[in-house]
């Protein structure tokens, strides 16, 4: 199988920032173009291609060993995400053109993980020479995910929209943890001496798919039963089937799957 | 946004909420995944959760006390408060495992004598591990730390909220300058430390310069925001 196998980083990143921002312009085009919120599932899928990129950007840096487990560094890619969405969108609204968000949140998120990525190999000295490409490239997927699922939830990039119906609501919690889970859990979960690329991006696709059905059951109460169920159904099915792709490639990678059978009777 | 004399007073404030934090973490009694086996001392969990859960229960005791009153003093004691009860009481019941399920005596195998009970130490850590438990002086310095972290946050709430005037807005732009300063300290002390007895804790002058840079960085960009319409 060759599914994400091997894939050059540089690639993986391009797939990543192109995949996701084509996305969620799609999706907004298309939701103001036809009038209507049942496009709102495209800003889900934008996020996978984001994730994807993060989850092999936390593969590249925790592969050196940072010392303080891998969720540490999740949750700085979506504090720092977090923070160049509000910024961007900001940022946007007050330019007057709510097209531009995307692009701001990817310059501020891009710089501002690059500056972090310096001062970790400067100051705290990690001398981790994929530092400060790979904070860079956490920074921009954890914002894109972050906008992409916001964008699913609440269907328009305009700022009001999305401090209303994500916000304030506070569906944010719930994109804040589940983008964790898909960008931090993956290697998390596979890390090793046997971890393969294919394997961890395979699960991250998986959480990813949990993420939108999440956004999907949220979708329900801020834009109704269409775009919610339409949500819900497609991350159902692209969990289920990287489920069963995750489960065929652990079975490839272990050295055996074997019953362990009930517990043994107790003996005297 | 208008640029003037406040907006300098607020990036000052961010400023000073993100040093308190990233200094804070050295503080904590943080013992990682050995310390959940009871082979280290300290909390058996990481930095990054405890720095959040400190940090984050004091900023919902501030936007509290912020409901009732636009006092400074008040709503920065009220975050310490409560992140200092959290991070009290998950090391107390921590400490009740420690003592009545695993049943290893508290030691710490940084210093020799407690700095504050006078108590030997070395006679109690196990062979093959680096102290157990919550010792006394891991439990003042887990306080200290937790109110720093607490008074931290909601120093970061308080000029957030009076530029946008968004509670739910201003809490998560404080959670997301909370965990960058947090991971970065955290990598500062590699992960574990026992609190300010322990010999990590002389790094604090890098997690200072990194953190500084950082939160400079954070709070341009979050008195450039508005509270939308």
């Amino acid at each position: 199988m060759a599914f994400l196998s091997n894939v050059d980083p540089k690639k993986l990143r391009v797939y990543g920032l192109v995949g996701s921002v084509v996305g969620i312009y799609l999706g907004a085009i298309l939701n103001s173009a036809m009038d209507t919120n049942v496009f709102s599932f495209i800003g889900a899928i934008a996020a996978i291609f984001a994730v994807i990129m993060g989850a092999n950007a936390v593969r590249r840096v925790c592969a050196y060993g940072i010392g303080t487990g891998v969720p540490s560094i999740g949750m700085l890619a979506l504090g720092m995400g977090i923070i160049a969405v509000m910024f961007g969108l900001s940022m946007a609204e007050t330019l007057g053109s709510v097209l531009l968000g995307p692009i701001i949140i990817l310059i501020y998120a891009g710089v501002f993980g690059y500056i972090i990525g310096v001062i970790a190999n400067k100051v705290i000295k990690f001398n981790i020479p994929v530092m400060e490409e790979g904070n860079s490239d956490l920074s921009m997927a954890g914002a894109m995910a972050l906008l992409g699922w916001s964008f699913a939830i609440s269907g328009t990039l305009g700022y009001a929209d999305i401090l209303n119906d994500v916000l304030m609501t506070g569906y944010i919690a719930i994109i804040f943890i589940a983008g964790g889970l898909a960008i931090l859990h993956p290697f998390n979960a596979n890390l090793g001496p046997d971890e393969k690329q294919d394997r961890t991006l395979v699960n991250a696709v998986m959480c990813a798919g949990i993420a939108m059905i999440t956004t999907g059951i949220a979708a329900f109460m801020t834009q109704g039963l269409a775009a919610g169920l339409l949500q819900l159904v497609i991350g159902f099915v692209i969990w289920f089937y990287f489920f069963k792709m995750y489960y065929r490639l652990v079975k490839r990678d272990a050295s055996a799957v074997v019953g362990t059978g009930l517990l043994p009777p107790t003996v005297q | 946004m208008n640029f003037d004399v406040n907006t300098i007073v607020y990036i000052l404030e961010i400023l000073i909420g993100g040093l308190l934090v990233g200094i804070g973490v050295h503080f904590v009694p943080v013992g990682g995944a050995p310390a959940a086996m009871a082979q280290a001392a300290g909390i058996g969990t990481g930095t990054v959760q405890l720095a959040a859960g400190s940090g984050l229960t004091g900023l919902l005791a501030a936007g509290l006390m912020m409901s009732v009153t636009d006092n400074l003093w008040l709503i920065l004691a009220s975050g310490a408060v409560g992140a200092g009860i959290m991070m009290g009481s998950t090391m107390l019941t921590g400490s009740w495992i420690y003592a009545y399920a695993v049943g290893a005596p508290f030691a710490s195998a940084k210093v020799n004598y407690d700095p504050i009970t006078g108590f030997s130490q070395p006679p109690y850590v196990a062979p093959g591990t680096v102290g157990q438990g919550i010792p006394t002086i891991c439990f003042v310095s887990g306080l200290i730390g937790g109110m720093m972290g607490g008074l931290g946050g909601a120093m970061i709430y308080y000029p957030l909220y009076l530029i946008n005037g968004n509670a739910a807005l201003s809490a998560m732009f404080a959670i997301g300058i909370f965990l960058v300063n947090a991971v970065i300290a955290s990598w500062n002390i590699q992960g574990t430390i026992e609190g300010f007895h322990d010999p990590k804790f002389k790094k604090w002058p890098f997690a200072f310069k990194a953190c500084a840079i950082a939160s400079i960085l954070l709070a341009i960009a979050s008195v450039m925001i508005t509270g939308g319409a």
